[in-house]
């Protein structure tokens, strides 16, 4: 029997004031003028919760963009839905979050660079880090958990202790070490972020270190570099099993980065219910189950865990969504992952001039 | 880490929170939901940051006086150690 999902991710806005060269967001963006009004985002709250929903994940872009994001905070929370906001900080201002949290907001994940300002702002392309900081010290005016996010690679991994303790400082309730994930806006850059492998496996020594140390205190998550991994991450727990996005104008998707792949095609709120579009849509029932799987995974004991991995980056690297994903060892296409880290330069370089391409983002 | 202390007063962690209906009750925070049923969701009502974990102990053996006492106590206080390390409880 299909279960409900867990939990929406409400893209809300791709408008981002900042141009992060790891984005993991998609290459084409949604522009401001295609964005669900307000009206629409009140429905499709009501519709989740009634669908099972628990959390709402109010993203982006940088979801403060929206003027109407308290509006939105207060319908997902009268929905019953427990709200988090995934954000850079910038747009928000003391007010402004004393008002969201007003409105119910549960959560808040606040997003950092680095731990040094000018190395922050340059992996950014955007003087922001001051002003992070400066959010951080709001938020824990209030009562709602905090976590505090830094997404690592080949420039930042070689401070990564120092970083661990700047965040500390923040005094979050979580700490999230996500490395660099190359299907969206990152793939571009990945020769620039990709770590050496020194680097990945000191910060699995530092990382669990981290959280023996602050066992009871700050909670530490961590996103593996799956380019290094035996086997693949279960990315969104599974196509079409516990997670749904809408995207910005509206169009519901499995993960976000499934535009991707050729001949989906993705329902939208404004024709649909999301009843339908989980039950129905073509681009939910696509891999979701085991029926799609090709061997290696049809066999394997890992399929109820990792479900073959993630498809977006089966595409973008093999051109075949429906192969296993190549950051598996197992996979007949994996050549294709020790290619790149062959690659990858041994010279780590960390904060020395890199090309690299800042994000571009709508107006 | 261990489990709370006699004079220490367990409570929810900021951000998380008791949902769901009345007949399935969990905890959300903010990676997910714990399903709490039974002498788990008895123990985290009783949490209310104002009971001491002694007090917690005391009407928890009072309500289940057929089990033994010592045992009692020593679930409740794992249950707690394990969701403060989640960050889910405070104490
Ligand atoms: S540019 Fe940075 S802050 Fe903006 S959406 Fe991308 S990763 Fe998030
Ligand atoms: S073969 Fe498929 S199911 Fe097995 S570990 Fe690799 S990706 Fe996962």
């Amino acid at each position: 029997m299909l279960s409900n999902p867990l939990a929406l991710i409400a893209e809300i806005t791709h408008r981002c004031p900042l141009h992060c060269v790891y984005c993991s967001n998609p290459l084409e963006l949604a522009s401001a003028k295609s964005e669900l009004s307000t009206h629409d985002w009140l429905r499709v709250f009501a519709e989740a919760a009634t669908l099972g929903v628990l959390h709402v994940h109010l993203t982006g872009g940088e979801p403060l963009a929206r003027t109407d994001l308290t509006d939105l905070t207060a319908a997902a929370h009268g929905a019953g839905l427990y709200t988090n906001l995934i954000t850079s900080g910038i747009g928000l201002s003391r007010e402004r979050l004393e008002r969201l949290v007003d409105a119910g907001l549960d959560h808040i994940q606040l997003s950092f660079q680095d731990s040094g300002e000018m190395h922050a702002n340059w992996i950014a392309g955007t003087k922001s880090h001051a002003h992070k900081v400066e959010v951080a010290s709001w938020i824990k005016e209030h009562r709602i958990a905090f976590t505090a996010n830094l997404v690592v690679h080949r420039q930042n991994l070689d401070h990564l202790e120092e970083m661990i303790c700047f965040l500390e400082g923040l005094q979050p309730d979580r700490i999230e070490i996500a490395h660099t994930q190359y299907y969206g806006w990152a793939l571009k850059n990945r020769a620039a972020l990709m770590p050496i492998r020194p680097q990945v496996h000191n910060a699995v020594r530092i990382v669990s270190s981290a959280a023996a140390r602050l066992k009871g205190k700050i909670r530490i998550d961590s996103v593996i570099a799956d380019y290094y991994a035996r086997f693949p991450k279960a990315c969104m727990g599974g196509w079409g099993r516990q997670l749904m996005l809408i995207d910005p104008a509206g169009r519901a998707l499995p993960c976000h980065a499934a535009g991707v792949i050729p001949g989906l095609s993705f329902d939208n709120v404004r024709e649909r219910s999301l009843e339908w579009i989980w039950r129905e849509s073509d681009a939910f029932q696509k891999f979701r189950g085991e029926s799609w799987m090709p061997e290696p995974c049809r066999s394997c004991d890992r399929r109820t865990e990792d479900f073959g991995g993630c498809r977006c980056q089966a595409f973008l690297l093999t051109a075949d969504a429906t192969t296993t994903d190549p950051a598996c060892s197992l996979a007949p296409a994996h050549p294709v992952i020790d290619k790149a880290l062959r690659e990858v330069p041994i010279e780590t370089a960390s904060g020395s001039p890199t090309e690299w391409v800042y994000r571009a983002n709508p107006k | 880490m261990a489990g709370p202390q006699d004079s220490s007063k367990p409570k929810l962690a900021a951000g998380c929170r008791w949902g769901g209906t009345e007949a399935a009750r969990v905890v959300l925070f903010p990676e997910g939901a714990i399903r709490m049923q039974g002498t788990g969701q008895r123990v985290l009502e009783l949490c209310d940051g104002e009971r001491t974990f002694a007090e917690v102990v005391a009407q928890l053996q009072q309500e289940y006086s057929s089990a033994d006492a010592t045992v009692i106590r020593a679930d409740a206080s794992r249950f707690l150690e394990q969701l403060q390390e989640k960050r889910i409880v405070d104490f």
